[in-house]
């Protein structure tokens, strides 16, 4: 290996690219690669003064977010070790996950996390974007997993339970171990299928024979209605969208119309219609659907037309030539839209619309103003227990962070979606 | 085929083009004031005229990019009108290659090649990609068949466009300053695949200012100036001893 392949592959290294090009192939293409000279690795003490102290200004900043970070991490760690009373969370932990869900019925629920724990598993498992074990990641990792063992130690009362968590854990790598296994056998297509089916499965093993929708409370809830809403008003708001540019002008001031008059009202008031009016629009055949099917319909429609207007913006990204090219090719609208003009849209979008699906998922703490108990209206009903007086900090601070958890996951989730649909982006 | 039989011996069934007093008006602007032509079949037409001589314009009605406002177009035995159906047939009929090469930038040089041919003639996966293979040998470029265009340069991409028209199998090929957006060292590129699709007997016509292509392929010349057709004839004849004062002009400019 001659010196400049070496300095090659230890950029290549620091790049991340070691698996991607292989040195030896570069020569075969005729190309003269050479690297630019690169520093050489400094020690510790060094980076400190490039980074951190290379000048009066830079060293105040960083003085003084120190002490900060020092100050507000001590309090915070006092607070949680030492002076906060998690008793509550540990009494109501299973009402802030499922509410008044039944004891008896609880099977249904952790059936469910079992099988989207597999399919999860299996999804990362066939994927082809490896996993890579960088020394910063498996820090974090290493943190996130033993706060997680803390909360399930603590939280978790009985020996079953424990084993269920155990089983859930297992389930994920089972499923990653599959995936990798048999990634040649199983069809990308078959995982995508089962990931559509999974949810009205699981309506179906919740809803048929088990609890009244009355009873679907806690956490679950919110999980259930941010899901099912993302999902329905995504195509609809796409229709609107599309429907929006269209050349006919019914189709488009109907929609235009539609996006205008729901854009323009607040989430809560048009839940509280969609409990107390929608119902009275109804044939009287049909009696009150419960709260929760009233919030999903509301929470849908809301969501689609920030959807359409999101979709707009993409569109109107696309260059007029990449619709002349298709009708130029004899593909009709349906094909031109579904082949080249909305894929190249909804890829320009994905940012501004998982940030809307963020939002989306925190409104449904709303759904309490409806008498839904989900996680925040738990949380609330924990702290006015008797027993827990001025408790109320250990009972929302836990709430908010199952919210953070799962708002997080979903922004991290958008950045491997960019990165992955980014090749070949002009 | 039957449409052409049945109304072809009113505009002569030999031409592949008829353009009878094609009009078109944007807002107040006459594009195109009346021009009639017809080409026939195999035949190599380009057009040359300033900019806003409305030469893109009538290329562009010919497949129904441009609804023309008055006058009559009959693309191989099919008049265009309003019938989608119609208008979805012809282009599929017809290849057209543009300017700014508009391949789409988020397939591959393969899909952007099959997407058609599967999509509007129902061709099978395999059918589709060997045909898409010949293409890219055709125009010189196979090993980038798995590519996106990103990653292609200006002239590539420009036969990328020719190879995805012609997979649809077209009996006319329409070429929109094709060679305007390239750098100089690839407009030879571009302009030998069109050389080499001349000799094989395809209908073409071409808005270029390419002078030496012109002269070397073009069966005829057309000269469009302010909306009208000015003057048509054999490339020797245009550029020799053109006969309006205005194409004399615009030649004295370009040539």
């Amino acid at each position: 290996m001659t010196d400049a392949d070496k300095k090659l592959r230890d950029s290549q290294m620091i790049l991340g690219l070691e698996e991607e090009v292989a040195p030896a192939t570069l020569p075969d293409e005729g190309l003269d690669l050479r690297v630019a000279p690169r520093k050489e690795p400094q020690t510790p003490g060094e980076w400190i003064k490039d980074n951190l102290f290379s000048g009066p200004v830079n060293s105040i900043i960083t003085i003084a977010l120190t002490l900060f970070i020092l100050w507000f991490g001590s309090k915070v760690l006092h607070y949680v070790f030492a002076s906060a009373d998690w008793t509550i969370l540990k009494v109501n932990f299973r009402s802030y996950m499922t509410g008044r869900w039944p004891l008896e019925e609880l099977w249904r629920v952790w059936l469910g996390t079992y099988a989207i724990a597999l399919l999860a598993g299996l999804s990362r498992g066939i994927s082809v974007i490896p996993f890579v074990f960088s020394r910063r990641r498996l820090v974090v990792l290493g943190l996130v997993a033993a706060a997680a063992l803390l909360v399930e130690l603590y939280v978790v009362t009985t020996l079953f339970t424990h084993a269920l968590v155990a089983g859930l854990i297992l389930t994920i790598v089972l499923g990653i171990y599959l995936g990798r296994r048999f990634r040649d056998v199983i069809p990308r297509r078959a995982v995508l299928i089962a990931w559509i089916a999974a949810y009205p499965a699981l309506i179906l093993l919740l809803r048929v024979g088990g609890p009244n929708e009355r009873l679907w409370s806690g956490f679950m809830v919110n999980l259930i209605v941010a899901t099912l809403a993302i999902f329905a008003s995504f195509p609809i708001g796409v229709l609107l969208a599309l429907g929006r540019r269209s050349t006919m002008p019914a189709i488009r001031y109907f929609c235009v119309g539609v996006i205008e008059i729901i854009r323009g009202a607040p989430l809560y008031t048009l839940l509280i219609f969609g409990v107390f009016v929608l119902p009275l629009m109804l044939p009287p055949q049909i009696s009150k659907p419960p709260n929760i099917v009233l919030a999903v319909i509301m929470i849908t429609a809301f969501s689609a037309v920030y959807v359409a207007e999101i979709v707009r913006g993409g569109l109107q990204g696309i260059p007029e030539g990449q619709y002349e090219a298709a009708r130029a090719l004899g593909l009709p609208y349906r094909k031109m839209i579904r082949l080249v003009i909305l894929p190249q849209a909804l890829r320009a979008t994905i940012p501004a619309m998982i940030s809307h699906f963020i939002s989306l998922f925190k409104d449904t703490s709303l759904l309490a103003t409806i008498a839904i108990l989900e996680l925040l209206r738990q949380a609330r009903r924990a702290s006015a227990a008797l027993g827990f007086a001025g408790r109320s900090m250990e009972a929302l601070l836990p709430a908010a962070l199952l919210f953070w958890i799962v708002a997080f996951s979903m922004a991290r989730w958008s950045q491997r979606l960019e990165k992955r649909l980014g090749v070949g982006e002009r | 085929m039957s449409v052409a039989e049945g109304n072809g011996a009113s505009n002569g069934a030999t031409d592949m083009i008829v353009a009878e007093d094609v009009r078109k008006v944007f807002g107040t602007f006459e594009a195109l004031k009346g021009v009639s032509t017809r080409v026939r079949p195999g035949e190599v037409v380009v057009i040359v005229g300033p900019s806003g001589s409305g030469k893109s314009t009538f290329i562009r009605t010919i497949n129904r990019l441009e609804r023309h406002d008055d006058g009559r177009i009959v693309v191989d035995g099919i008049e265009l009108t309003d019938d989608i159906r119609n208008i979805e047939k012809i282009r599929s009929e017809i290849g057209m290659v543009f300017q700014s090469f508009n391949l789409f930038p988020h397939l591959t040089v393969m899909e952007n090649i099959t997407l058609a041919p599967r999509n509007v003639r129902r061709w099978p996966k395999k059918k589709s990609e060997e045909v898409a293979m010949q293409l890219l040998d055709r125009v010189g470029i196979p090993e980038q068949a798995q590519k996106y265009p990103a990653q292609l340069s200006g002239g590539q991409q420009q036969r990328v466009a020719i190879a995805r028209a012609l997979a649809m199998q077209p009996k006319i090929m329409l070429f929109d300053e094709p060679t305007s957006a390239l750098d100089p060292e690839m407009i030879k590129e571009v302009l030998d695949v069109m050389k080499e699709l001349a000799q094989t007997g395809m209908t073409m016509i071409c808005v270029s200012h390419e002078i030496g292509f012109a002269r070397e392929v073009a069966d005829r010349v057309l000269f469009f100036d302010s909306g009208q057709l000015l003057e048509d004839a054999p490339p020797d004849q245009f550029f020799t001893s053109p006969r309006h004062e205005r194409t004399k002009l615009f030649l004295s400019q370009i040539l």
